[in-house]
């Protein structure tokens, strides 16, 4: 056992020693690096002579679906700076100085708050002065005064050609926030980058941004480039075609131009949609510069709402366009058929309430082609009542109202289609008669967005199928088929066809093509009544369906109706390319792939 | 009873190295002023760190005095419980535990976070201690199975994939063979079996893992990421130059060019507001107490003891040549602390039982002298 123990001690002895060597290795490592070396680490750790540059992709860009440019990148200068280098006194006020004698306003209390925004590490690069035009930028280096330390870097600014024509669907871009900057991922931006606020450039903020670049350089002592240390390149994000038609939707903004409103045009089979107007507009490439606060609030307090986008996010009484879809579920639910006859002596008398038709005098004895045709509200008044409210919300439900029609936009509501338990709960008030009444003439809780109705419209109009709406080519799905038997479908769609050709919305088919639809007058309890059109053309071969909302335009018939009738004709004989076959394909393998990255 | 186990513990406190401890005490304090030093920058959180580290530092202590108090002998007689408990416990966290940088090391308790492949490294000389005293590894059996105990514990920490610690285990196992008498063609055996599998190894690493490798080899690789570490480290430890630039003044871990500089990087700190004289000074005590550890072993005449003392003076030994060799780029980065000086709660505590253990080995040696 005693040899044993020699040996152990011999060993620990030997791995004592072994570990003092180490400790010696260490010391001459440090010997090297502290002493020997060390002049050229203090200097490399005063100056700290490391920077990273980093170059902010260019954005994706944005076409209608012939190409026509909606955003595209434009070349501007900045002025860059190092948090290590704007911290010496005398800095800011300096550079202010002379960023004034050039004639850019910038206080010194702006460049701290610039810079108190952007800090990161200290060798990280801050954006002093954005949105610099060639011109200013040269001006600016080539004074003498110029700080050495400060540099010009080419940064992309976002262009919308054709500015308040699209602005709600575009939308635009600013500085992200610092909300924003918080929520991000680590890494995926820094403060001063630019991000989708509104329409399209929100929703595809990750397809259209892009990878940003990154650049290391050594700099000497006077703050100058010496060398490029390793060099990252920016990828350009994914360009993105629309469904928009810039021809229509140029005409759909002439027609709304008087008016406060929206008109919404889509392809009844794929939901493709090809205008998306509302009125009033804004034009967004001054959002895009970077408005002042000033300006902001004046956009955001206008009376008019001109950033409402009034197609998807304003919502209103269907009104009489509602009847057409109140005739299908009685229909279905076969509580009436086609020669049903109500008498209409121009009101309804329900216990202490009346109801009055739109006519006075009553239209007497109709049927129900009578009464889409007429508009008889009487009529759907006794329908409605036969129906009952439950089975009424029911095929509400099944047209998609009162949830979001799933368009490829921000901001979209949901409008409203509830029923007894939602009263109860809101107004703590029992669902009483009238308010079915009410509903069946699209009145009452009932409200809608004008493209809910036109994706109403459109399943009446494609034999019964569901669309979901979209903006981008790429976010195509199938429609659901409702399964709406095809005789029940026929008779409301030659009431709608009757409408036009010999009822109230006569007006529509003033155009050079055959329209079927249904006009509205929703009451409006701030002013003058809305004025609504839905229709769809050619009548016996459906293409498309428009929807046109007029605030306080009165009557649907008179104001409404020659807008759906006009943008259907414009439409129809400037025909917008449509999907090939191949086209779909891709797009489902896209949404395929899309669905395996979300998983 | 009490009584007697009161003074017995007494008689014990007497008998300790009080070298071995001042040393230690001393990079405790100086330990927790550099952890000051590190966060006191425009994060700000140095208070709040040394203050921490101040209090696992008093916690450490009663660990240490509750581990002498018990004896190595009872560890030694729970080795193989112990064991298993830890192989337990680092299945539940490569399982369970949230993801730290990609490594599942943590192991939440409430309030509190370990890391049981710290406490592994005790575990695991034990178990060496126990096995090869009791098979001393002069064949190719006893000294197979003695390797055989410590694949387990490798095999768990690499799954997770901690890269650091599974090197600390394989320098503790190496190290106890060694001490323990194995022949030097066994050991020669293992050292050429593991260099031919190194390449192999390459496979299991993750991403950031072989970056660090790679940019071991050549840190302007990726002066952006990864090379950044071990640029802005060295430029810390260089601009030290001789006498530092004073406590508190060091610029890099305060304008936060260093990554994580109260754990990984503590060394980068101190050297550079210590200089060469400060890190000398530093390289001084720990050679004291490399040498007082080992006294220990050679005191006693009981193997076990002898063994744990390799085990423990190997693990402390790897993990401070690594966490130094690191920050002048000697080493590549791999994310240990450096013994009594790096913030953290899990590796203090641990060295601290471990030393506890040597201080036991030491106390009984001096008692049957008497």
């Amino acid at each position: 056992m005693l040899e044993i123990r020699d040996l152990l001690d011999a060993r620990l002895k030997a791995l004592l020693y072994g570990i003092l060597g180490t400790l010696g290795i260490l010391f001459m490592g440090l010997y090297f690096f502290q002493v020997i070396h060390a002049d050229k680490y203090v200097r490399l750790a005063y100056g700290n002579r490391l920077r990273l540059i980093r170059f902010s992709p260019p954005r994706g860009e944005i076409y209608d679906r012939n190409g026509v440019p909606l955003a595209v990148n434009e070349t501007t200068f900045s002025v860059m700076g190092y948090p290590l280098d704007l911290d010496k006194p005398d800095m800011l006020p300096h550079l202010s100085k002379l960023l004034s004698i050039h004639g850019i306003p910038m206080s010194v209390e702006d460049l701290e708050k610039t810079i108190k925004k952007q800090r990161g590490a200290p060798y990280r690069v801050i954006r002093l002065v954005p949105n610099l035009t060639m011109a200013q930028m040269a001006e600016l280096v080539a004074d003498p005064e110029f700080p050495n330390q400060l540099f010009p870097l080419p940064v992309w600014r976002r262009i919308y050609p054709a500015g308040a024509l699209a602005a709600n669907v575009t939308g635009y871009v600013g500085e992200i926030s610092e909300s924003e900057l918080r929520d991000s991922r680590p890494g995926e931006y820094v403060g001063g980058d630019l991000v989708g606020k509104g329409g399209i450039e929100r929703y595809y903020e990750e397809r259209l941004r892009g990878v940003a670049g990154e650049e290391a350089i050594e700099v000497n002592a006077k703050g100058r480039k010496v060398r490029t240390i390793d060099l990252r390149a920016s990828e350009k994000g994914q360009d993105i075609r629309l469904t928009l038609d810039m021809g229509a939707q140029k005409r759909a903004t002439e027609l709304l131009s008087e008016y406060k409103g929206a008109l919404v045009l889509m392809d009844v089979k794929t939901g493709a949609v090809l205008v998306l107007a509302s009125s009033p507009t804004y034009d967004n490439n001054p959002l895009a510069w970077g408005v002042s606060t000033k300006e902001w609030q004046e956009i955001m307090e206008d009376a008019d709402k001109p950033m409402l986008d009034r197609s998807i996010a304003g919502v209103y009484p269907p009104a009489s366009t509602f009847k057409a879809l109140v005739a299908l579920a009685a229909l279905e639910e076969e509580v009436v058929t086609p020669s049903t006859a109500f008498l209409c002596s121009g009101s309804l008398k329900l216990s202490s309430r009346t109801f009055r038709c739109w006519r006075r005098s009553g239209h007497g004895s109709v049927n129900l082609l009578g009464a889409l045709q007429n508009s008889c509200d009487v009529y759907f008044y006794q329908v409605g009542m036969k129906l009952g409210i439950d089975r009424l919300l029911k095929w509400a439900k099944k047209f998609g109202l009162g949830s979001p029609t799933g368009i490829d936009l921000p901001g979209e509501s949901a409008g409203n289609a509830a029923g007894p338990e939602w009263k109860k709960a809101r107004f703590k008030e029992n669902w009483y008669q009238g308010d079915t009444v009410n509903y069946s003439i699209g009145q009452g809780f009932l409200l809608l967005t004008p493209l809910q109705i036109a994706r109403l419209y459109a399943a009446i109009a494609n034999g019964g199928y569901l669309v979901t709406p979209h903006v981008a080519s790429t976010n195509f799905r199938p429609p659901a088929d409702l399964a709406i038997l095809p005789d029940k479908l026929a008779v409301v769609q030659k009431g709608l066809d009757y409408v036009v050709s010999r009822g109230t919305g006569s007006r529509a088919g003033r155009f050079g093509v055959t329209v079927a639809g249904k006009t509205g007058t929703a009451q409006n309890s701030h002013g003058l009544d809305h004025a609504l059109f839905a229709g769809y053309a050619p009548a016996d071969d459906p293409q498309y369906v428009a929807v046109a909302m007029v605030e306080a335009g009165e009557h649907g018939s008179s104001v409404a109706s020659p807008i759906v009738g006009e943008i259907l004709a414009h439409i129809l004989s400037h025909p917008a390319e449509s999907y090939d076959p191949q086209t779909l394909d891709e797009i489902q393998e896209i949404q395929e792939i899309e669905e395996v990255q979300e998983n | 009873m009490d009584t007697l186990r009161f003074s017995v513990l007494k008689e014990d406190m007497a008998a300790l190295d009080k070298l071995l401890f001042g040393s230690v005490a001393l990079l405790v304090l100086w330990g927790i002023a550099c952890i000051f030093s590190a966060g006191s920058g425009n994060a700000g959180r140095g208070g709040e760190y040394a203050v921490r580290q101040a209090g696992w530092s008093v916690v450490s202590v009663i660990a240490y005095v509750f581990v002498v108090g018990i004896g190595y002998r009872k560890f030694m007689d729970w080795a193989y419980p112990l064991y298993g408990l830890t192989l337990l416990l680092l299945l539940l966290t490569t399982l369970a535990a949230p993801k730290v940088k990609g490594v599942q090391s943590w192991f939440s308790l409430g309030f509190i976070r370990v890391q049981p492949s710290e406490f592994a490294k005790i575990s695991l000389t034990l178990v060496l201690a126990k096995v090869l005293s009791r098979y001393p590894p002069f064949s190719l059996k006893p000294f197979l199975s003695a390797l055989g105990a410590g694949v387990p514990i490798l095999l768990l920490v690499l799954a997770q994939p901690d890269l650091g610690s599974a090197l600390v285990y394989v320098v503790i196992i190496f190290s106890a063979l060694f001490v323990a008498g194995t022949p030097f063609k066994y050991l020669g055996f293992i050292l050429g079996l593991g260099t031919s599998l190194l390449p192999f190894g390459w496979f299991y690493l993750k991403d950031f893992q072989k970056m660090r490798i790679l940019v071991f080899l050549d840190p302007m690789r990726d002066p952006l990421g990864a090379g950044y570490n071990a640029i802005q480290s060295r430029i810390a430890v260089g601009s030290g130059s001789v006498w530092g630039k004073g406590f508190l003044q060091g610029l890099q871990s305060k304008l936060r060019f260093l990554p994580e500089p109260h754990t990984d990087f503590i060394f980068s700190v101190y050297a550079e507001e210590f200089g060469f004289w400060g890190s000398f000074v530093l390289l001084f005590v720990f050679g004291i107490i490399f040498t007082r550890i080992v006294a220990a072993g050679m005191k006693t005449r009981d193997i076990q003891g002898k063994l744990l003392v390799a085990g423990v003076t190997a693990w402390i030994w790897f993990q401070m040549f690594e966490s130094i060799g690191m920050s002048i780029g000697l080493m590549p980065i791999t994310g240990l602390p450096l013994p009594f000086l790096s913030y953290g709660g899990s590796s203090l505590m641990s060295i601290s039982i471990a030393l506890g253990l040597v201080g036991s080995v030491y106390a009984g040696a001096a008692k049957r002298y008497k």
